[in-house]
């Protein structure tokens, strides 16, 4: 049976549903401002990484530019919301997306004349270009290395607590939403053309889908949703550092793609929740921090491809099977 | 005209030396079809290996470049048996050569963090391996340094054209680049050939590593930048393509050259970077590539 969004059992859904509930009710009871903040912090990495893993991982395009398009999003709202203080900060911020998709999409034409291993280069290329650019600062567009220090958050008024309270609520209604949105375009007839046009380009191709439409359909949603977390971690950080762009986040950002399942919906929910504890348990042995990522990149992909949601796929497979395997035993008749 | 002079040398120098780590990477895909992003990092291991034998232990500079072609092929052996002899049996699946560009790159990730918890973020002074000036014309001059490397560079480059051409096992690298199953029935011992491979690249880089630790430093962070010049070279000239790499790797010598001359240091990777862009729009495979006909 597939519904909007993809086969989801009832026990699935109830599921999600005290998910969600016991993540809204969670700031409640908790209050540590320093575990917050890396919590709000965790939450918009993870919006950055379902929009990466739309375009890498069920468009199957190496677009490693994502970081970029997530930069001009914070650059984009961050500009709005300093010269053009009568926009409200939401709707900067939702316009910051529009403009990091519109880039996204002219980005993806060039991209999509290339093959394999070329159109990670271009997208890496572009990377570095606004990065360079955005460390010179022209016209003051992109405020420098450190990135509009100046600009209005989402709640000026509230205190500490309430602030961090208000940003995780915020985060986590654009994370179910985008999730369900995900699994939606899943099974639409764009995801199953994307899907499609990754595994068997040419028989896709053969069978009247376009290619290039759907692709870059696939950057025009993966940017404009980048653009978003790029917005909300200007407003919550207060600034945005052209390091956030650099080698480390994304080395980062790929390998918590890659724990939890390129591809999959749920993927980057549990390699984002894998990998913020584990930076968060080494933050007092920063030499360890990336030792243990590059490390833990090479042993999940060598040894456990399709990560962690893929695992837990095939031990569920293999147990069912078990199940029915003794079911069987159980029918047959007793000896004697 | 000293504007010119200058740019001509500083560009042939820089062309050698990228041409060196570069002419690696191309190896590797021409017979591996992986794009190594730990190139850089044996560039970075190499600088620490010739810091450790000059500054710290005095040996003689022919010595230390031994010692760091010799430490830099066994560590590229050894990522190779780490990051990509388990997923050889995958090398038919679409996702290869992404999946092999992550595993290097986490072997890079893993080895920079290595040095910078062992050497610290400090930056290491390496000594030169000459030492003085050449006076090329009023005023510019180019040092001795310098001209070792890009020597040295250019003989490895045509050692290793040598080797590919004329031993048993270039022609089995090359052979193995051309068809791999073929390679494969005719007793052609793979398995030893691509830890080879990627031993001989990271082996041509480690060395560069030298020089380039005594023209700047040797810090945890200092194969980045030769690995971002790598890349450009290796697009611009078409993956694969050995002449290309080299054309290419003249090209952004001299263009780097140009702009530190002309327009400002900072400018250069942007250049580079658009350029790239512009090129590639244009000849999706760079200036010597080709799609799937097989190259070296």
């Amino acid at each position: 049976m597939t519904g909007t969004f993809g086969s989801i059992s009832a026990g699935r859904w109830a599921m999600i549903a005290i998910g969600i509930v016991l993540a809204a009710l969670f700031p409640l009871v908790y209050h540590d401002p320093y575990y917050m903040t890396i919590i709000v912090t965790g939450e918009i990495v993870l919006i950055l990484n379902i929009s990466w893993n739309f375009v890498l991982g069920m468009a199957g395009v190496w677009n490693f530019g994502q970081l970029a398009i997530y930069a001009l999003g914070a650059y984009g709202s961050g500009w709005l919301m300093l010269h053009h203080s009568g926009i409200p900060v939401p709707i900067a911020i939702v316009l910051g997306g529009v403009f990091s998709g519109v880039i996204s999409v002219l980005l993806a034409f060039p991209t999509l004349r290339l093959f394999g291993i070329y159109t990670s280069l271009l997208t890496f290329s572009f990377a570095q270009v606004v990065q360079y650019v955005a460390v010179n600062n022209p016209h003051n567009l992109t405020g420098g290395s450190f990135g509009f220090p100046e600009v209005p958050g989402l709640f000026p008024d509230l205190g500490q607590s309430d602030y961090l309270r208000a940003y995780y609520w915020v985060c986590a209604a654009v994370i179910v939403v985008s999730c369900f949105a995900v699994a939606w375009l899943r099974q639409s007839h764009l995801g199953i053309a994307l899907r499609s046009i990754r595994d068997a380009p040419a028989y896709t191709a053969a069978r009247g889908v376009n290619p290039r439409a759907a692709r870059v359909a696939a950057f025009g949603l993966s940017g404009f949703l980048a653009g978003i977390a790029g917005g909300l971690y200007l407003s919550f950080e207060q600034s945005f550092t052209t390091s956030q762009m650099g080698l480390t986040p994304m080395s980062l950002d790929v390998t918590m793609l890659v724990i939890g399942g390129l591809g999959t919906v749920s993927g980057p929910l549990i390699g984002t929740a894998i990998l913020t504890v584990i930076q968060t348990k080494l933050i007092n042995y920063p030499g360890w921090q990336l030792t243990v990522l590059g490390a833990t990149l090479l042993v999940i992909v060598i040894f456990v491809p399709g990560g962690v949601v893929g695992l837990i796929g095939r031990l569920d497979r293999r147990l069912r099977a078990w199940v029915a395997e003794d079911a069987d035993e159980a029918e047959e008749p007793a000896p004697g | 005209m000293t504007d010119i002079v200058a740019i001509i040398a500083n560009g042939v120098v820089y062309g050698s030396i990228y041409g060196l780590v570069a002419i690696g990477m191309t190896l590797i895909y021409g017979t591996l079809r992986i794009l190594d992003m730990s190139q850089g990092s044996m560039v970075m291991v190499g600088g620490y290996v010739g810091w450790w034998a000059l500054a710290t232990h005095g040996v003689n500079p022919i010595v230390a470049l031994v010692l760091a072609f010799a430490f830099t092929f066994a560590l590229g052996t050894a990522t190779e048996l780490v990051s990509v002899q388990p997923l050889i049996s995958r090398r038919h699946e679409v996702d290869f050569e992404l999946v092999t560009f992550i595993t290097t790159f986490a072997v890079a990730i893993f080895l920079t963090n290595v040095a910078l918890q062992h050497f610290g973020p400090f930056q290491q002074n390496v000594p030169t391996i000459v030492g003085g000036n050449l006076k090329l014309y009023h005023g510019v001059s180019i040092s001795y340094h310098e001209l070792t490397m890009a020597a040295i560079s250019v003989i490895l480059m045509g050692g290793l054209g040598l080797f590919l051409a004329r031993t048993r096992w270039g022609l089995a690298v090359r052979a193995v680049a051309q068809d791999l199953d073929a390679a494969r029935s005719l007793a052609v011992p793979v398995t030893r050939l691509y830890p080879l491979t990627m031993g001989l690249a990271s082996a041509l880089a480690g060395v560069g590593g030298v020089f380039l630790g005594a023209l700047y430093f040797a810090s945890p962070t200092a194969g980045d930048l030769p690995l971002l010049f790598a890349l450009i070279v290796v697009v611009l000239g078409g993956l694969g393509s050995l002449t290309g790499t080299l054309y290419a790797a003249y090209l952004v010598g001299m263009t780097q050259s140009f702009c530190e001359v002309e327009i400002g240091t900072t400018w250069t990777l942007p250049i580079l970077y658009g350029a790239i862009l512009v090129i590639l729009i244009f000849r999706p495979y760079g200036l010597k590539g080709s799609p799937s006909e097989v190259r070296l």
